[in-house]
């Protein structure tokens, strides 16, 4: 065997994969060449190291709209309008997860109350994430169009005047079984994360006067929800509850003006 | 391979739905290796299983499902690519010619030093080693790290056995060389 053949088959070797003539072959330069030991032991630690190569599992929310794709009843036709806006994977991936959500309903208050964790829980990735903006700026007029194309729908970025909010910038992410806009502000030293996502199938407050706004509290956090016509609005921080429900009151008007 | 005979294929049972998500992870892991980041690795996993779920039907029976979602992934991920305005620069890997496979000559030498390096390697190193290779360089990593024979990984990206191979041992010569030139923190 010569080295060049011993190269080419090396791996196989390390992979158990020869036939025992060619490994008793593989084996016997081995022994006598110093040059294809080194190689063969420099493959092993390549090897070894790339078992230390971090691994990246689905994230828990992605397993959960993927788990609604399997639930869904796929006899129900999916809304025209969806599948006119999005691409084709996309408006499947949609309509078929919209489906499944359907057969949520009856079960709102907890569904609200898992609404309300999911927020919570994109909020913390935003805090958790190196970057967290995909567009990083303090001009809504700059992050409300940079949402055009990301998403099959145009969210209201407020302006939020009169208060401490401070727009940060904006990411896409998700909410269970749908994209998102994700809108950060600074307040004072908290963060506060305002999620918009089509409201369809989901058990959003109905929208009016009165007591359209849900309130929850999950591992510290507040997270108010509304409705805005076609929309769903998720505000979420660890700031004062009541500051926060204050502030949700504001942007559910400048969000509702719109609709 | 593995090539199961027809009879054994029709007694072997469907796979459901269930089998196929167990692979998200995995699929996860490889998306998010070739996408480099969070959100396009979740939508390459999602349209993964969108299609599948389309394609359901033309599953048979005892049919390598694991396999056959990588290839949707990896053919999606493609697709992808080539949808995007902003063409990236050329793959680095595939305009390469093959490294490591000369004269013996300082080998041992070098070898000692390499060795040393690469059993100090840090894996956030790595991973940006990884993640600097061209895309089919780190296809080929990933698939061998995955477990996938030769022959899997041949269905899976579309080409013959021996291609699988030199793609390979490429990706690897690539990689030892770019973890060649890495020192680990304290060292001179």
């Amino acid at each position: 065997m010569t080295c060049d053949e011993t190269r080419l088959e090396l791996l196989d070797h390390l992979r158990g994969r020869l036939d025992p003539a060619e490994r008793r072959a593989m084996e016997a330069h081995l022994a006598e060449c110093g040059a294809c030991t080194a190689e063969a032991r420099a493959e092993v630690a390549l090897d070894d190291a790339l078992r230390s190569l971090p691994r990246h599992p689905a994230p828990e929310a992605l397993k959960r709209r993927l788990a609604l794709l399997s639930g869904a009843p796929r006899r129900s036709a999916p809304p025209r309008r969806l599948v006119r806006l999005a691409a084709p994977a996309l408006a499947a991936s949609l309509a078929l997860a919209v489906g499944g959500v359907v057969a949520w309903r009856g079960l709102a208050g907890r569904e609200t109350a898992a609404l309300a964790v999911e927020a919570v829980n994109d909020h913390l990735r935003v805090l958790a994430s190196a970057r967290p903006f995909e567009i990083e700026s303090a001009g809504r007029h700059e992050v409300k169009p940079w949402f055009e194309g990301r998403l099959d729908f145009a969210p209201v970025v407020p302006a939020a005047d009169g208060t401490e909010l401070r727009l940060r910038g904006g990411a896409v992410g998700y909410v269970f079984d749908r994209k998102a806009a994700v809108i950060v502000y600074g307040l004072r030293r908290h963060a506060v994360t305002l999620l918009a996502f089509r409201a369809e199938g989901l058990p959003l407050p109905p929208e009016g006067p009165g007591s359209s706004l849900s309130r929850r509290s999950v591992r510290g956090f507040h997270a108010v929800l509304w409705r805005a016509g076609d929309l769903g609005y998720a505000l979420v921080s660890d700031a004062d509850e009541g500051e926060l429900a204050r502030l949700a009151e504001q942007l559910a008007e400048e969000t509702r003006a719109v609709h | 391979m593995r090539a199961m005979r027809e009879e054994e294929r029709s007694r072997a049972p469907k796979p459901s739905f269930e089998d196929a998500l167990a692979h998200a992870d995995s699929l996860h892991n490889l998306a998010r290796y070739l996408a480099r980041n969070p959100a396009d690795a979740e939508d390459l996993v999602q349209e993964t299983y969108v299609h599948a779920l389309r394609a359901w039907g033309e599953l048979a029976p005892g049919s390598n499902v694991k396999a056959w979602l990588f290839r949707i992934l990896r053919n999606a991920f493609i697709s992808r690519r080539r949808r995007e305005v902003r063409s990236p620069a050329p793959d680095p890997y595939d305009t390469t010619e093959p490294v490591g496979t000369g004269a013996a000559g300082d080998d041992t030498l070098r070898g000692d030093a390499e060795l040393a390096r690469l059993r100090g390697v840090v894996s956030t190193e790595l991973e940006a080693a990884v993640l600097r290779l061209g895309p089919d360089a780190r296809t080929a990593i990933l698939l061998d790290l995955e477990g996938f024979s030769e022959a899997e990984v041949a269905e899976i990206v579309g080409c013959a056995v021996g291609t699988v191979k030199s793609r390979l041992s490429r990706a690897r010569a690539a990689l030892r060389a770019a973890l060649a030139d890495y020192r680990p923190e304290g060292s001179p």
